[in-house]
């Protein structure tokens, strides 16, 4: 891995307006790191332009996750609910540029391209988020669980999944606040 | 993939992890036998996969999930403070690389300065956290290779170290000592001096190591040539770290991404370009030599001053403060019963860990407590490494090659 050309974030985001077109939704700069949304469909055919286009060159693949929105913001805040989101992170050495690509999935039946083929080290990371998550990734060579035993119920990374031990098993039987106790509860 | 195997991986045992069994699969002429999790020279309860011909690897199939504890989850129900003491317990060697990886993330997030004697402190304890994991290894690579005494000495210098450790954060591992902010104590009086014991001694020390293995003719015959990755496997498979430099990628983000206080310092990354045992144990040789020297560099470089960030916001008031002053208990009282909020938004900080880069991807709502926690460990990714390393190899060149990859358990499950 060498640095060949440093390249902006304002450049790189030109690039990839230009080589990638619509396959790329919005495309943002954070803290840094490019920022990127690409359907599911879409995902392997952006990834493979990442990885080869020698503007680009995203060549080094750092992780991949997931985060379940279906809870952001809190009880308090319904319109910041999102769904589920795969998020892949990749790393170009050459150009010394950081890409966070962002997938939108189906909260209730999360499916998407397998990307092990392009880089085989997003295949232990897709199995976690096969456990975590329960997204199907379609093509992996052994999408067999790799943290929880096979029996295991449910998918431990949603939000919908509490775990037992921090859950209030009963309700808090006194009162609330004050107006609740004067209005006679304990 | 043959039959046997198939079935092997996907059958159930009492822990629901795999069958527990011996075959033969009667059409390659191949066994399938389990190393592991129970087997002193994997590290921990790393189970091996082995479809062998004799005693030739045809396969090789790191099973792991024995200590996962859903420790990304658990974050989540802490608060942003609390989480520290989560994620040092992850990779276990490295507890400092875990806290600064996660507390730069939350800083980002905050956006927020660190005064520099909280940066100067950090990555001299990092540091000197390379140190102590790369002693282990030492020690446990050599008692895998029937150098006992490699262990014996590895461990009396760690000892030194842990003994630093405890004396500047009150424990010896799993410190949790580096939090959003800076650090939650100051040096106490005298660390200077028992740093410096520590700095005397090690390359001495290191000298010895080195002529106990370097030219000792049953660890070269052990280990060269062994467990070979080559450089454009070790950049597929993500591997970083010691594993990658000694394939010859060049690769260290303390120099290539220089983070908090390792800019504008200058140090050797230590590479090699034969990619097998012998190589990696040449890399983090030559890498605890020059940790050392940039802990004495941050040592003697060490500012006065605040030791965190003294923003009431995000540290609790002095004690004294709280007779006089009625903002600094609603302070207090706010940051003990609930903590600091953190901005909405979303990070990723990237550390480069005893093991290689280890990052840490922080989402915030905007609440007292992370939205998700995802930790990127290099020992997972490495770990990865190990089939196509152990591929076509002696199974007793498996263990070298094991011992070799350094994987922490705590940190490949989490």
């Amino acid at each position: 891995m060498s640095v060949q050309e440093r390249v902006s974030a304002e450049e790189a985001v030109e690039r990839l307006r230009s080589t990638l077109g619509d396959d790329v939704g919005d495309v943002e700069v954070r803290f840094g790191h490019l920022d990127a949304t690409c359907s599911a469909e879409n995902l392997r055919h952006v990834m493979t332009t990442l990885r080869d286009e020698p503007g680009l060159r995203f060549e080094f693949f750092t992780f991949l996750s997931a985060i379940d929105r279906s809870e952001f913001g809190g009880p308090d805040k319904p319109d910041k609910h999102g769904g589920l989101e795969l998020i892949v992170h990749l790393y170009s050495p050459a150009h010394v540029l950081h890409i966070n690509v962002r997938v939108p999935l189906d909260l209730a039946d999360p499916r998407c391209e397998s990307i092990s083929a392009i880089y085989r080290g997003a295949n232990w990371h897709e199995r976690e988020m096969r456990d975590m998550f329960g997204i199907q990734f379609e093509g992996h060579p052994n999408l067999t669980g790799i943290y929880l035993p096979e029996d295991f119920e449910g998918h431990p990374g949603l939000r919908s999944f509490k775990l037992p031990n921090r859950a209030f098993i009963k309700p808090w039987p006194g009162a609330k606040d004050p107006e609740e106790a004067a209005a006679g509860g304990r | 993939m043959s039959k046997t195997f198939d079935r092997l991986v996907s059958g159930i045992d009492s822990d629901g992890h795999g069958a527990y069994v011996e075959e033969h699969d009667e059409e390659s002429n191949s066994m399938v036998i389990n190393m592991g999790p129970v087997h002193p020279s994997t590290h921990g309860v790393l189970r091996l996969l082995l479809e062998l011909d004799g005693e030739t690897v045809l396969r090789c199939e790191p099973i792991i999930g024995y200590l996962h504890t859903g420790m990304e989850k658990e974050c989540e129900d802490q608060n942003w403070r609390g989480a520290v003491t989560i994620v040092t317990r992850m990779d276990y060697l490295a507890q400092f690389a875990n806290e600064q990886v996660y507390s730069m993330a939350v800083e980002e997030l905050l956006g927020i300065d660190l005064p520099p004697r909280a940066v100067a402190i950090r990555c001299m304890i990092a540091e000197l956290n390379r140190l102590s994991s790369h002693l282990v290894w030492f020690g446990t690579t050599g008692l895998d290779m029937g150098a006992m005494s490699a262990m014996f000495y590895g461990f009396r210098e760690r000892e030194m170290i842990l003994d630093f450790f405890e004396m500047v954060t009150g424990l010896r591992m799993n410190n949790g000592y580096i939090i959003p902010g800076g650090v939650w104590v100051d040096l106490p009086d005298g660390w200077d001096a028992a740093l410096e014991a520590i700095l005397d001694v090690m390359p001495k020390r290191l000298d010895e190591y080195e002529a106990l293995l370097n030219e000792n003719p049953i660890f070269l015959e052990r280990t060269s040539g062994v467990g070979v990755l080559s450089r454009d496997d070790a950049l597929a498979l993500g591997a970083t770290g010691p594993i990658a430099r000694a394939s010859g990628v060049d690769w260290d983000l303390r120099r290539d991404m220089p983070y908090e206080g390792y800019e504008g310092v200058t140090f050797a990354v230590p590479t090699a370009t034969s990619g097998d045992v012998y190589g990696r144990y040449r890399v983090r040789m030559a890498e605890m030599r020059e940790t050392l020297e940039l802990i004495r560099h941050f040592a003697d470089n060490m500012p006065e001053g605040d030791f965190k960030n003294m923003d009431p916001k995000l540290t609790p008031p002095p004690r004294s403060e709280l007779n006089r002053s009625m903002e600094a208990v609603i302070h207090h009282f706010k940051l003990v019963t609930q903590g600091f909020t953190v901005p909405e938004g979303e990070t990723y900080a990237r550390v480069e860990s005893p093991r290689g880069e280890l990052g840490c991807y922080i989402v915030s709502d905007g609440g007292t407590s992370p939205y998700r926690c995802h930790v990127r460990d290099p020992s997972f990714v490495n770990l990865q490494a190990l089939g196509p390393m152990a591929q076509g190899q002696l199974i007793a060149d498996l263990i070298a090659t094991i011992a070799s990859t350094d994987p922490i358990m705590g940190g490949v499950d989490r």
